[in-house]
């Protein structure tokens, strides 16, 4: 007879039994036990994500759609960050505005989580010398008219971080547009005023080489 | 370290008073070289904290680089290892306009730091280990350089181009060649608003030649060993 395994299925029963008591005194004392409250919140961002988020982001994060962002690998506080503005109208989007004050910003950190955790999906380079040209430009900036290295904040492949937003892999279309309307003062809700001062010393070529590199991370 | 700083920096600033209000007693003069009041006086009484000033110094290594190499092109200096001192008196004089600096100054203006992160980035560069192997200049004056160096910039940089701290002369050493030629030829030419008047007064004599020659000299000088962070 095998006895150490016999004691230890006594001790298992005497753990599970320790375990109840405990369970037992915890609901008399009025504490509810239940499934952690992560789990429940990893749940409910992926209902919001189906319902309301992935007609124009993907259900991946992997927006299809040019002008939509895609989401996927953004860093989770960043994601939260952006949310928030929205509601408040520190960052102007008509579409996202109602959209995001229709959700209970408690939601929020779940839904980042979620699209953090996503794998991101990269596009296609399509003009290669341009692709080229935004690489160095990424990576060294333009010491001429002072426009910093992206990287610089970025970070050099691209992920972001928690305050500054991944670009690897992003629409070409989207990443234009927002370097417009950073230029033309129509979004405005960046750290320090940073990427308005940026885009302004951007040339039209430059833009288009920077985002044509980072399409294809 | 901070107590006799502070107290230098206390009697500093009286007898900085004091000889702004002689001169205004003897009807208005030169102004104050480096004056330490406003804000350049609080970041430099404040005490900086290195890692707050890593996070913070993310926003400037889109120009100075990770590790605060600078460029080798002269665009932006290497800040790794600079005195402290230094840093805040420049950050601040490029803030206040002593210093003309229209590419930085969007990033480093009121609404982008706070003088504690002023004093947290200027802790955490004097901390930085200093790369080896900057840019260099020609190579072919490195004898008329020495002998400009000895002769006119080691009583205040020092003898190996260290600077000293308390006195905000900067660390000079192993900095870039083009960074070095740029600036004093500026300084020479009283296009830095905030250069020594005692050191635009040594260089005004200098030919392109002899700053091509004094700054290849100090860009080849092996800069000592970081200070401490704190």
């Amino acid at each position: 007879m095998d006895t150490s395994d016999c004691s230890g299925r006594r001790g298992d029963a005497k753990f599970a039994g320790a375990q109840e008591r405990t369970r037992a005194w915890l609901a008399a004392l009025g504490f509810v036990v239940a499934a952690p409250a992560w789990a429940d919140d990893a749940e409910k961002a992926k209902t919001i994500v189906a319902n309301v988020c992935s007609a124009c982001h993907g259900i991946d994060g992997n927006s299809t759609v040019p002008t939509y962002p895609k989401l996927a690998g953004r860093h989770p506080d960043y994601i939260v960050r952006e949310l928030k503005e929205f509601i408040s109208g520190k960052r102007k989007s008509d579409i996202m505005a109602p959209i995001c004050a229709a959700l209970d910003p408690g939601d929020f950190k779940g839904l980042g989580a979620y699209f953090g955790a996503q794998k991101p999906s990269s596009g296609t380079v399509l003009n290669a010398k341009a692709a080229a040209e935004g690489k160095k430009l990424y990576q060294d900036g333009n010491e001429l008219s002072g426009v910093p290295a992206c990287a610089g904040c970025h970070e050099p492949d691209a992920a972001g971080n928690k305050r500054f937003p991944r670009l690897a892999g992003q629409h070409r279309e989207y990443l234009v547009e927002q370097l417009h309307n950073f230029r033309n003062d129509i979004r405005n809700n960046e750290t320090a005023r940073v990427m308005r001062e940026v885009a302004k010393r951007l040339t039209e070529d430059e833009i288009t080489a920077v985002a044509e590199y980072l399409t294809g991370l | 370290m901070k107590a006799w700083l502070g107290a230098l920096l206390l009697l500093s600033s009286l007898a900085g008073g004091l000889r702004a209000q002689e001169a205004g007693h003897d009807g208005g003069a030169a102004p104050v070289w480096n004056e330490i009041k406003g804000e350049k006086l609080l970041a430099l009484k404040l005490r900086g904290d290195a890692a707050r000033g890593a996070e913070a110094f993310v926003g400037c290594q889109g120009c100075h680089k990770r590790g605060a190499t600078g460029s080798p092109s002269g665009a932006y200096p290497r800040l790794a290892g600079q005195h402290a001192t230094v840093l805040i008196e420049q950050m601040t004089d490029i803030r206040s306009g002593r210093r003309q600096n229209a590419k930085m100054l969007p990033f480093a203006d009121e609404h982008v730091l706070t003088p504690q992160e002023i004093a947290d980035i200027a802790i955490y560069l004097q901390g930085l280990p200093i790369p080896p192997n900057l840019g260099k200049g020609p190579g072919d004056k490195l004898e008329r350089g020495k002998e400009l160096f000895v002769r006119d910039c080691s009583t205040c940089h020092g003898e190996r181009g260290e600077g000293q701290a308390e006195k905000f002369y900067p660390l000079v050493a192993g900095q870039h060649f083009k960074y070095l030629l740029r600036e004093t030829e500026f300084i020479r030419d009283g296009r830095r608003g905030n250069a020594n008047p005692d050191m635009v007064r040594v260089i005004k004599p200098y030919t392109d030649d002899d700053l091509e020659a004094v700054a290849d000299y100090i860009a080849r000088l092996e800069a000592p060993a970081a200070a401490p962070s704190q």
